[in-house]
């Protein structure tokens, strides 16, 4: 279907683009920010969207910043609100944070990442998006700004709800902070879908950390398309004393809330991540051990 | 004009960007662009998508569209050398770009490799999908090292196949791969010449957007037969006695009024009600004109049909059960069972997402009831739609539901 009428507005700088936002009134849908528009086109195509007004922010220069940077202590990834999805997935640097590179192949199809981008996918916040999952998992930083200025949120904050995040109407989402992944520290990432790109029944993303001694230091474990919110859980002393399986299956009855649906129920999404979480726990701790040694070699 | 080049595919992140610009909803627009190697100008309002745009404004019908909300590929298109959905496109966001059409990849009299293999391979089947295909499996083997055979059904899982033909057309992918391992050749039909729009319906002019008649309203609540979309079973604690909180939901207005988004438009006798309810979530956002009829009331217990519609052509229904029960410690457990039936395009953004909207609703109720017990008026300033209570409650009309979704992703 095509998407009903709006007004249209790209403009060159970050303050203008806030300026268009802020320019909704009373009932007058404001404006909606336009950076890939892979989930915010189809959503105007089926009408569930009527913006007056979308706000392209791709003419934005700023927005564009794709670099490693040096924070303290480590380095991160900085990743521009107009930076496509293909770009990060294809790039040298994007090899500092592998979870990032695990998680692309599964974000929606080729064609979409070729438009998609990074910032948008945590913008627009779906429950089961994969991006989310990996910001909320390495705890990465998002930067907003808005008429009151800019701000940096952690990803534990910023995912309200479905769809619902800490940047209001008239915000946009400026770029976000992966921290890079360190010496020690090993990822996994699975999803299961009914078709490969499309949305996730259930899915985790991981990550380990082993110390000097070789054991695990630190575990985190975050589920998605299970509640509606990415869920992140530190697995610590489940991953050190306990069978992983057996864990797991039980954290599961704990944070998998969201309602069964024609594609599964609760019971089988529960079952996928507790299934999906052991095994990446177990391949994170893997490849956590084989980054220790590497490093020490 | 210049033959375009076999652009890498990152090509997009450096193109630079186009100039600022600003269009009113019905305004039409100029932009200038790069088809198949011949430069051309299309007028076009925003709203316009680059599929509609090639096939209307400049006659290239070869690039298909099916369900133009970007879940089956047929209209994918190169943009600055890498594949994308043409339906998630405006054609006033290809300022300045490059695009590449089925026509462009080869003609007649000289196809390109994955042409003639999708022909060797009897993939061509009834040749809906074929164009969305082709070129996405152009985008896979442009530049690309190597792709495992085995490879191919996730990486063309992007276009979907509606006779199932996929074997011919993954044979054949393979064994373009195969001959050509180090990229395919550049598209062969791409150089000037005169695109001329091939007619259809003249674009819209300002003003002649006519606007959406809303459905008739109904005076009673018809819940279909059969299995509900979803069920919502929620219970929350409130700081307040049971004798409070029922007054609330005992009385229509003061109900209404805890329902976020929800707006009560005409009292009808026997116990009818109807509303207006809106649900915002993201860049979702729809209103419901609907219906609210309390069926059956005992002790602290009720019971109402909902159903709403709202102008896209969505409807819902619901069969909500409302029940209030003290607390040994003086406050009271509201719970709220619901039986939603979700129709029309709402319906397609199910998935579970709308059990989770619904009971995050509730939660917002049930403070606002919370809230009207304790001061005896409504909070203050109506309770904001972030999220309408839909179902729930019992409530209104209009209700609900929410949910959507958005197919994906890009997510």
């Amino acid at each position: 279907m095509k998407a009903p009428p709006f007004a249209y507005v790209r403009p060159a700088t970050l303050d203008d683009v806030i300026a268009e936002l802020a320019g909704g009134t009373g009932d007058v849908p404001s404006g909606k920010v336009l950076a890939g528009g892979q989930s915010l086109v189809p959503v105007l195509a089926m009408r569930l969207g009527r913006p007056a007004t979308l706000v392209d922010i791709n003419s934005v220069a700023e927005l564009h910043g794709f670099e490693a940077i040096d924070g303290t202590g480590a380095g991160a990834l900085r990743i521009g609100a107009a930076v496509r999805q293909r770009t990060v997935e294809r790039a040298d640097v994007t090899r500092a944070v592998p979870l990032i590179g695990m998680a692309m192949p599964f974000v929606g199809h080729r064609e979409l990442r070729s438009r998609g981008t990074v910032v948008g996918s945590l913008a627009h916040a779906d429950p089961a998006a994969e991006l989310p999952a990996v910001a909320a998992c390495l705890d990465a930083t998002i930067e907003v700004a808005g008429p009151a200025g800019r701000r940096r949120v952690p990803a534990g904050d910023f995912f309200a709800g479905a769809m619902t995040t800490g940047a209001g109407p008239e915000d946009v989402v400026v770029s976000v902070d992966f921290p890079a992944a360190r010496p020690g520290e090993g990822f996994g990432f699975a999803e299961i879908a009914r078709r490969h790109g499309d949305f996730a029944l259930a899915g985790v993303a991981a990550k380990v950390r082993v110390g000097g001694d070789g054991a695990v230091a630190q575990a985190r474990l975050t589920g998605f398309g299970i509640s509606d919110r990415p869920v992140t859980r530190d697995v610590t002393d489940l991953v050190r004393e306990r069978d992983l399986r057996e864990a797991m299956t039980e954290l599961a009855a704990e944070v998998v809330d969201t309602a069964g649906d024609a594609h599964g129920s609760t019971g089988y999404r529960r079952r996928l991540f507790g299934v999906l979480a052991a095994r990446e726990l177990a391949k994170a701790r893997g490849r956590a051990h084989t980054s220790a040694e590497e490093a020490t070699r | 004009m210049s033959a375009p080049s076999h652009t890498p595919a990152h090509h997009a992140a450096t193109r630079p960007a186009p100039r600022a610009t600003k269009v009113a909803a019905h305004e039409r627009v100029e932009i200038d662009m790069t088809v198949n190697g011949s430069e051309v100008t299309l007028r076009v309002p925003p709203r316009v998508h680059l599929a509609d745009a090639l096939r209307e404004q400049l006659g290239l019908t070869g690039t298909h569209l099916g369900c133009e909300h970007g879940v089956c590929g047929m209209c994918t298109v190169l943009v600055d050398g890498a594949a994308a959905r043409a339906c998630l496109l405006f054609a006033v966001q290809c300022e300045g770009a490059e695009i590449v059409t089925v026509e462009g990849l080869g003609s007649q009299e000289d196809q390109h490799p994955l042409q003639r293999a999708f022909s060797a391979h009897h993939g061509l089947q009834c040749g809906f999908c074929t164009p969305g295909m082709l070129m996405s499996s152009y985008d896979l083997l442009a530049g690309c090292a190597s792709v495992e055979p085995e490879d191919l059904p996730v990486e063309m899982s992007g276009v979907l196949c509606r006779c199932t033909g996929y074997r011919g057309i993954l044979a054949a992918v393979a064994d373009v791969a195969a001959e050509h391992p180090d990229g395919v050749p550049a598209p062969r039909n791409c150089r000037p010449r005169t695109l001329v729009g091939r007619g259809g319906p003249a674009p819209a002019r300002a003003g002649d957007a006519v606007p959406e008649a809303r459905p008739p309203a109904p005076v009673e609540v018809r819940l279909p037969s059969g299995a509900p979309s979803a069920t919502v079973e929620v219970r929350t604690e409130l700081g307040v006695p049971v004798e409070k909180a029922w007054e609330v939901l005992d009385d229509f207005h003061r109900l209404a009024a805890c329902l976020p988004g929800a707006e009560l438009v005409e009292v009808l006798g026997d116990d009818r009600y109807r509303g207006r309810a809106t649900v915002a979530l993201g860049p979702v956002k729809l209103t419901f004109d609907g219906l609210a009829h309390v069926v059956e009331r005992e002790g602290r217990r009720m019971r109402v049909l909902a159903q709403g519609a709202d102008t896209g052509g969505s409807t819902t229904q619901a069969d909500i059960r409302l029940r209030a029960e003290p607390t040994e410690a003086g406050g009271t457990v509201l719970q709220a069972d619901a039986a939603l039936f979700l129709s029309g395009r709402i319906a397609q953004f199910g998935r579970a997402l709308a059990g989770d909207v619904s009971r995050r609703m509730f939660e917002q109720f049930a403070r606002a009831v919370e809230e009207n017990a304790r001061t005896g008026r409504a909070p203050a300033g109506p309770v904001k739609p972030t999220s309408a209570l839909a179902l729930l409650a019992g409530v209104i009309a209009a209700r609900l539901r929410a949910v959507v979704r958005r197919i994906r992703r890009s997510r």
